[in-house]
């Protein structure tokens, strides 16, 4: 319905009550506002949302209540499966499942977001002055990205971590260098059609510099755009540091993040220790599930929210 | 025998996240073959859903209530299997929707598109649904159908490719036609020549037509009949004369009196309807249309009135417990006297002065050398925008700028404003030369000229406050302390007629009249000298549009504000403009007051764009003869030698292709660039007095 | 068309030169040396010092770069140290086997993904919308290693129905041979595209079905069948092509996972070892191999769709 036109029928639903005569009560809303309005309508965010939290919660509080020895190799308590004193077993160096849970999710969710973090202020800035400035410049910037697009990351992962023995910040620094092209094609995008708007003309006409279009009207209004590709980085770094752990070139010993308990379980799938894949397995998906509804829901928001598309 | 077709108790609801908008309530009407019914009404009345519930098209979340019908030759099309309601469509009821650019395949032949239907329906070959094709793309007047059978719609003009849609909505000779504001979307001379085609091949075909629009001046010059429709039921319903001349429903007396006209008196306000139509997920209790009514009672808001009234093709029905009686006298509203503007020629300086601009754009993707098209002079292919306009305004004064789209006009009011810097030629204003200015200097020069959008969606960041939106030109420009500009947002507000409290809301919870105030408080934040309006009013319905027309009037007399108003509607640059400047394929073809333009127009062009325009007035609408300009506005990348209007100008000659005419003078400030002008000119051809008359050598 | 075409294909060799010089800094970077890079990180220091002056690596860098552009060209890539081949004939070697695996697989994911995501935009809201959504985003969620081992646990292990290895064949006409061997490998890859792939069509094949023309044609009269399959198909399929062409480096990594749990004798594989036993050559060769095929892949969906779009197929202003 919203994508009608303004003389035909559209208007039948008006946008979200528009103010009435000059003494209707409205209370002022928040920016946003719309967007969120339609993000919360959306149960599929909501679910996203709230098994984030959820999980979070585990990773992060779940050690206060249950306290485990992730530290000592215990070979005498390798492989036990599921009981009262282990409730998910343990695993082959002896630690208990549960808690390895915990403390490997720290891991996962913190480098997740890390990356979606450098990658989102990187990719943004980046995409922003491509699309506001244009012409050659835009050209080159675009070619590099597309340059770095062609080779698979995973590719220029693997060439790196057998280069140099990655640290975590290593591979942080890895995967936000492979994962901000995404999001720098996604605001350049963004910026070139909200160029032309004629808000954005409106503040040239005022003598609005160039900085303060891109501060003040793009960016704002990139925002949606932004958090959808950093919820998506944020599930696709974690996968992709899975992937590395199942290859053998993940996180260093010492750490653990549910790809590398996933995988070093893969090993004993076939001798019947369950315990010590599906736990993995279902947290690591259930997380970047809700992740990924999170992102396609506050798109399904935005494009909601755009009266003219 | 019964009606052709009869709608009877219609009612259509659709089901939306903020609840069940009754989009169609109760609306009953017949119609017969050779007969043209019009939908009439402002957005959102519901006339759109009734086509479409006639249809069976409705939207997602669209249902027809029970206890509606639609009979087609007394055949009941309601609760029809979906089968058997396929063989009618396209058949026996066909439609035409308003956006032609939209509206077809873009990656199937329009030869195809046509031929679909015809197949489908008729059961033939191939190759004689091609040739059946090829036929109605020549009734509906497409030039060497045969051949362009095998384009693709991305080939085709906006009015070309409504041709195509109606000649597909005719394939199967329909007996009832449904076009859905079928000439919105198109210039006014391409409107004149559909609608004197749908209204031919109505009467060749024998169809019923039912005409959906909102535009009062189409409706009296196409319907036999006319329904005005407001928030979803009918308002009232009778023969297209007696409408116009003897209107009961106080909707439709306000509605005719608040379209600004060509012969409107531009020192009177125009009357408004104030607030807007009721939302219809709830919809009110009374009669809908009381809250804006200026005759309501407290019945009104209890009771809802029934339509009633004599049916048949005599009849007159309204629904209304205190019906008017004609049109609203023309000396019932205020008069505001504007300040005559100092014609430019007496004017010691103008304000802004234009000379010979030249915009050209390279066509983008197609630059290189071997396309199928012709490459021009050099190999680069550019589209020629302006090609050397001039022009002059005095302090004070409002200029008009007429044309169909693609005459430059938007880029023209661009480079006016210095959003767009011409290739050649120069704009001053005040004595500077904006090309010349750079940095602070240009900045500073900023505050004099703003610009009013036509967008009332895009033009207002949807992440920023109202007050955050008037307060930015102050803060880019350094006036005045936080406190100041806080409180010059208020005065700014309370200017356009909006509440304090406005600065507090976002955009999106303004409606597109609202915007449009806001649009014209951000640009007089600055207290600018010219504001260039760009089609103001044009995305807005015709009661709002009133208001903001008035608002525009009442703050150039008290700001001695000047505009350059440009716009498609030359009733609304009648209303606003003392001179008028009217533009074709990047040239300025004539220029005069605006009684020069309407009574004394000199070029062909100008009068036949006029002659194009639908007045609201079916005596009038309906004596015109022929369909004004014929043909389409050629390519600005290969506009014609000599005069560029020759292709489509009844009165062109083989000088007209060889010479390019010279601005001459008609009057004092009236001047036209025609070989063989429509009036006398003054004097034979001489360029300075010309150029005198137009005021660029003031 | 014309010019459209000149410009990608402009484009194209510009990404190409910008990966040459990806793989060239790599080489640099590689510690030690590009003599380590090519000689293994064993070599003496002699005969380091001999391979630099054979190799002209004291000269300035664009000469450098200049000869590893040329000998690129000639498809010399250096010689694998753990192989001890020409890194050229070890990916000559194996590209068909990508091509046959990579292709049949891609074409499956789009088989199914199309008709999926259209039924899905046709069905929005209702069940079978859901199931479906709920059914991608967890496919697109699984690590493609996890989900490759959970096929092998259920259908070999279990099962006994499918072998868990891949064809070893040497040709693709041997790999063909063994098709029972082909399908978890097929499938894995498959499935993992899919997901991404219906995503994008359902959205697409929603914005064609809120076009004006498709209620044109249903204005005509025409069956919702006929509607969808010729206004919705090939007018949502046209950005797909598009994305199609953009995702080849996800198809690429869902390579390197696959052929390594099923040990499938492709250049997935082939790179995954040279990882694992620090084999530059093979590495910087296959990196500008893959580079290149990721250009060509997205040029010829470019390709494709200037040839499926009438606008962009006569332009004409």
């Amino acid at each position: 319905m919203s994508t009608l036109d303004p003389v035909g029928d559209a208007a039948l639903v008006p946008a979200a009550g528009p103010v009435r005569g000059p003494d209707a009560p409205a209370a002022p809303r928040g920016s946003g506002r719309l967007t969120v309005e339609a993000f919360l309508r959306n149960r599929r965010a909501l679910v996203g949302l709230g098994l984030v939290v959820v999980v979070a919660l585990f990773c992060f509080l779940g050690p206060l209540l249950y306290r485990t020895d992730q530290i000592t190799v215990r070979l005498d308590l390798a492989d036990l499966s599921p009981s009262g004193e282990n409730p998910l077993g343990t695993d082959a160096s002896g630690y208990d499942v549960l808690g390895r849970l915990m403390t490997g999710g720290q891991s996962s969710l913190e480098l997740g977001f890390a990356v979606a973090l450098t990658t989102t202020v990187f990719g943004t800035l980046y995409g922003a002055a491509a699309g506001f400035v244009g012409g050659v410049v835009d050209a080159v910037m675009m070619r590099v990205i597309d340059t770095f697009l062609a080779v698979p990351s995973i590719v220029l992962l693997l060439m790196m971590v057998s280069m140099f023995t990655p640290t975590l910040w290593g591979i942080v620094l890895l995967l936000s260098a492979l994962s901000w092209l995404s999001s720098a094609r996604l605001v350049r995008g963004e910026v070139l059609t909200l160029r032309t708007r004629e808000f954005v003309q409106a503040a040239r006409m005022m003598g609005g510099t160039g900085r303060r279009i891109v501060l003040r009207h793009l960016v704002p209004n990139a925002a949606g755009v932004i958090i959808v590709s950093g919820t998506f980085t944020i599930a696709d770094s974690i996968l992709t540091l899975s992937a590395l752990s199942f290859l053998g070139l993940g996180l260093p010993p010492p750490h653990a993040d549910w790809g590398s308990m996933l995988s070093a379980g893969l090993n004993s799938l076939y001798d019947g220790y369950w315990w010590q894949v599906y736990p993995a397995a279902a947290i690591l998906i259930v997380t970047v599930v809700a992740f990924n509804l999170i992102g396609d829901a506050v798109h399904d928001a935005l494009d909601s929210r755009s009266p003219n598309p | 025998m019964p009606p052709l077709l009869e709608v009877r108790n219609l009612s259509t609801h659709i089901r939306t996240r903020r609840g069940v908008v009754r989009a169609v309530d109760d609306v009953s009407f017949t119609l017969e073959a050779g007969e043209t019914l019009g939908l009439v009404g402002e957005s959102g009345c519901g006339k759109s859903m009734t086509g479409l519930s006639v249809m069976g098209l409705l939207p997602p979340g669209g249902s027809v209530l029970a206890g509606s019908s639609v009979k087609l030759d007394g055949r009941e099309l309601v609760g029809l299997p979906e089968r058997e309601l396929r063989r009618i469509r396209g058949n026996d009821i066909a439609m035409v929707f308003q956006d032609p650019m939209t509206s077809l395949d873009p990656t199937k032949t329009i030869g195809h598109q046509v031929a679909e239907s015809v197949l489908l329906h008729r059961g033939c070959t191939r190759a004689e649904a091609a040739d059946r094709a090829t036929e109605v793309l020549g009734l509906v007047g497409l030039p060497h159908p045969r051949e362009r059978l095998d384009d693709y719609p991305h080939q085709l003009s906006g009015g070309l490719r409504q041709r195509v849609l109606i000649a597909m909505a005719l394939a199967n000779e329909p007996r009832v036609l449904i076009a859905d504001e079928p000439t919105t979307a198109l210039d006014v001379t391409i409107q004149a020549q559909i609608l004197a085609l749908l209204a031919d091949l109505r009467s060749r075909l024998d169809m019923a037509v039912v005409l959906i629009t909102h535009d009062m001046g189409v409706t009296a010059g196409h319907t036999d009949r006319v329904n005005v429709m407001y928030a979803g039921r009918i308002a009232e319903s009778t023969g297209t004369d007696r409408l116009f001349r003897g209107m009961r429903h106080p909707y439709t007396q306000s509605l005719l009196a608040s379209v600004p006209r060509l012969d409107q008196d531009p020192e009177r306000q125009l009357p408004t309807i104030p607030g807007m139509p009721p939302d219809l997920t709830a919809p009110p209790a009374g009669c809908r249309f009381a809250d804006r009514c200026a005759y309501a009672t407290d019945r009104c808001r209890e009771e809802e009135p029934e339509l009633t009234g004599p049916e048949g093709p005599q009849g007159h029905r309204f629904a209304c417990w205190h019906p008017t009686d004609g049109p609203l006298p023309a000396d019932a509203t205020v008069v505001t006297p504007r300040p005559a503007a100092a014609p430019p020629a007496v004017a010691e300086r103008p304000l802004l002065e234009a000379r010979d601009l030249v915009r050209e754009f390279p066509v983008r993707g197609g630059g290189l050398v071997g396309l199928g098209g012709r490459t021009g002079r050099g190999g680069r292919r550019v589209v020629h925008a302006l090609s050397g306009v001039s022009l002059s305004l005095a302090p004070g004064e409002t200029f008009g700028l007429v044309g169909e789209s693609g005459c430059g006009k938007t880029t023209l009011g661009r480079v006016l404003v210095g959003l767009d810097r011409p290739d050649s030629g120069s704009v001053t204003l005040d004595g500077a030369e904006l090309g010349r200015l750079r940095g602070r200097d240009l900045r500073r020069h900023r505050r004099d000229l703003q610009m009013m959008f036509q967008d009332p969606f895009s033009s207002l960041d949807p992440r920023m406050r109202v007050g955050s939106i008037l307060r930015e030109p102050l803060q880019i420009q350094g006036i005045g302390t936080a406190t100041e500009q806080k409180a010059r947002v208020a005065e700014l507000l309370a200017e356009v007629g909006l509440p304090a409290r406005s600065a507090e809301l976002f955009p999106h919870e303004f409606s597109g009249g609202q915007r449009q105030r806001i649009g014209l408080a951000r640009a007089l934040a600055l207290t600018p000298k010219l504001i260039v309006a760009d089609e103001p009013v044009s995305a807005l319905d015709v009661s709002v549009r009133a208001q903001v027309l008035n608002l525009m009037n009442r703050l150039q007399a008290a700001h001695d504000l000047s505009y350059v108003v440009i716009s498609h509607d030359l009733a609304v640059v009648r209303y606003l403009a003392d001179r008028i400047g009217v533009m074709y394929l990047g040239r300025m073809v004539e220029v005069g007051t605006a009684d020069d333009i309407h009574l004394r127009a000199a070029h062909p062009y100008t009068a036949g764009l006029l002659e194009a325009v639908p007045v609201p007035d079916p005596e009038l609408e309906r004596a015109k003869r022929g369909s004004g300009i014929t043909g389409e506005l050629p390519s600005p990348v290969d506009p014609p030698s000599g005069c560029r209007f020759r292709t489509r100008c009844p009165l062109a000659q083989e000088r007209c292709a060889e010479e390019t005419p010279a601005l001459r003078a008609f009057g004092p400030h009236h001047t036209a660039a025609c070989h063989f002008p429509l009036q006398t000119p003054l004097t034979e051809p001489a360029p300075a007095a010309a150029a005198a008359a137009d005021g660029t050598g003031a | 068309m014309t010019a459209f075409l000149i410009r990608r294909i402009g484009q194209a060799i510009v990404v190409v030169l910008g990966v040459m010089v990806l793989t060239f800094v790599m080489i640099h970077l590689v510690p030690g040396s590009a003599a380590r890079a090519t000689l293994g990180t064993r070599a003496t220091a002699e005969r380091i010092a001999i391979f630099n002056a054979a190799n002209g690596l004291d000269r300035p860098l664009a000469a450098q770069f200049w000869t590893y552009v040329q000998q690129a060209a000639q498809g010399n890539f250096g010689i694998s140290y753990s192989q001890q081949q020409p890194v050229s004939t070890l990916i000559v070697q194996r590209l068909p086997r990508d091509g046959l695996l990579l292709g049949l697989s891609t074409l499956l994911a789009l088989a199914v993904a199309v008709p999926m995501g259209i039924f899905q935009a046709v069905r929005r809201g209702r069940v079978a919308d859901h199931v479906f959504t709920v059914v991608s985003f967890v496919l697109y969620s699984m690590p493609d290693f996890f989900f490759a081992l959970v096929l092998v646990a259920i259908f070999s292990v279990q099962l006994h129905l499918l072998p868990s290895q891949a064809p070893q064949a040497e040709t693709v006409g041997g790999i063909l041979a063994d098709p029972r061997a082909l399908v978890l490998p097929v499938v894995t890859l498959t499935l993992g595209s899919l997901a991404g792939l219906s995503r994008y069509m359902r959205s697409s094949a929603l914005t064609t079905l809120a076009q004006d023309y498709v209620r044109v044609a249903r204005a005509k009269g025409l069956p919702e069948r006929l509607v969808l399959s010729r206004h919705v198909l090939r007018n949502s399929l046209l950005p797909v092509i598009t994305v199609l062409g953009l995702s080849a480096p996800s198809i690429v990594a869902g390579a390197v996972i696959a052929e390594s749990v099923f040990n499938y004798p492709g250049m997935g594989l082939l790179f995954f070892q040279a990882a694992t036993s620090k084999d530059y050559p093979i590495m910087l060769g296959s990196t500008l191999v893959v580079g290149v095929a990721t250009v060509l892949g997205s040029l010829f969906a470019d390709i494709a769709y200037s040839l499926l779009d009438p606008r962009i197929r006569h332009v004409d202003a």
